[in-house]
């Protein structure tokens, strides 16, 4: 892995010690799943939506708009508490392969949602209100549907592998 | 009773059988847990969703009758899902869970808030617009929506701590030491 002395430096701060010798471990980690169970239930409502699935009977940027703010709050939540947890094992988990995979689909999630936001939603006055929403709008939900799943299955994983 | 229960639990075959599931079937564990997460996620953003709502929180152009009988019923095709994850572990190592106090927290947790959530759904299926009729009705759904978002954030805290209960009663001294330690 590159730099292997600032996971170091990381690790070492007295603050990811404190973290990592006391019960801020678990009480931050569990946080972190509250969060993430937000997040990922936010975010599965507008794929939903996006895939025509739910909440049809609402416009679909009135179901986006209404709910991705909680997602954003929720997600700052869990990435602040995420990097407590990852900084009392700096060095480890930056090699743990399902940290790394949790990272890509997060990467990917991301990238998903930009391209959504910025291509596909442009034009959703065409198709707000409309269960049969367009191809683009249905890869985004269905894709951010399986990054998010993967996010949490690869999430869980790396507490078995350190 | 639930001395005689985890003895009858720690003896039975179920006992066997979960613990050679978890044993043998490759990455069971992690991925029993995985999918309690997301059950999670889903139980939770269907509770929060309509909690908030209650409280005039969220979602203000969705109808609250409407999101209710939507998001609810969510929660009770999952919750037997994370009921069989959350199970085959408890069932794999009775002795673990039923003399862990955290727990029994989260039990306690859990039990109101799945029967809150019930009360909810019935009286809203029963008659539409139910819990906005009157003032009083909307008020008790407020209380509701209180006491059943500290429930769910309790159920999932208790979870997650179900391992680290040594830091809440630790063999030498109590969590209140330890929070004394860390300030001084």
């Amino acid at each position: 892995m590159p730099f292997p002395e600032l996971w170091n430096w990381l690790q070492t701060r007295p603050l990811a010690e404190h973290i990592g010798f006391t019960w801020w471990f678990p009480f931050l980690e569990s946080i972190h799943v509250l969060a993430v169970g937000l997040v990922v239930g936010s975010i599965l409502m507008v794929d939903l939506r996006l895939l025509g699935v739910t909440a049809v009977r609402y416009r679909a940027s009135r179901v986006t708009s209404e709910l991705i703010p909680w997602t954003w709050g929720a997600f700052t939540l869990a990435a602040v508490t995420g990097f407590g947890l990852f900084a009392t094992r700096a060095s480890a988990y930056i090699e743990n392969p399902a940290f790394q995979l949790k990272l890509l689909f997060l990467l990917l999630a991301g990238v998903n949602m930009a391209w959504f936001q910025f291509r596909t939603f442009r034009d959703v006055a065409e198709w707000d209100k409309v269960t049969r929403t367009p191809g683009a709008a249905r890869a985004a939900g269905a894709a951010s549907l399986l990054l998010w799943v993967g996010v949490v299955f690869a999430g869980r994983w790396v507490g078995h592998i350190i | 009773m639930k001395e005689s229960l985890a003895a009858a639990l720690a003896e039975s075959s179920a006992r066997e059988y979960a613990v050679y599931l978890l044993g043998n079937v490759p990455g069971l564990p992690p991925i029993a847990q995985s999918v309690h997460i997301l059950g999670i996620a889903v139980v939770m953003s269907s509770a929060i969703m309509v909690n908030l709502r209650l409280l005039g929180l969220i979602a203000p152009s969705q109808d609250v009758s409407e999101m209710i009988g939507r998001l609810l019923p969510w929660m009770f095709w999952v919750l037997p899902i994370n009921a069989v994850t959350g199970l085959l572990f408890v069932v794999a190592r009775p002795n673990r869970y039923f003399y862990n106090p955290v727990f029994s927290w989260k039990v306690s947790f859990l039990v109101p808030a799945v029967l809150l959530a019930v009360y909810l759904y019935s009286r809203n299926r029963s008659e539409p617009d139910y819990w906005e009729k009157y003032l009083s009705r909307r008020v008790q759904s407020r209380v509701i929506a209180l006491v059943s978002l500290a429930l769910w954030v309790g159920v999932i805290m208790a979870g997650r701590w179900i391992a680290y209960t040594d830091y809440l009663y630790p063999a030498d001294g109590t969590f209140l030491n330890q929070l004394y330690y860390f300030w001084e």
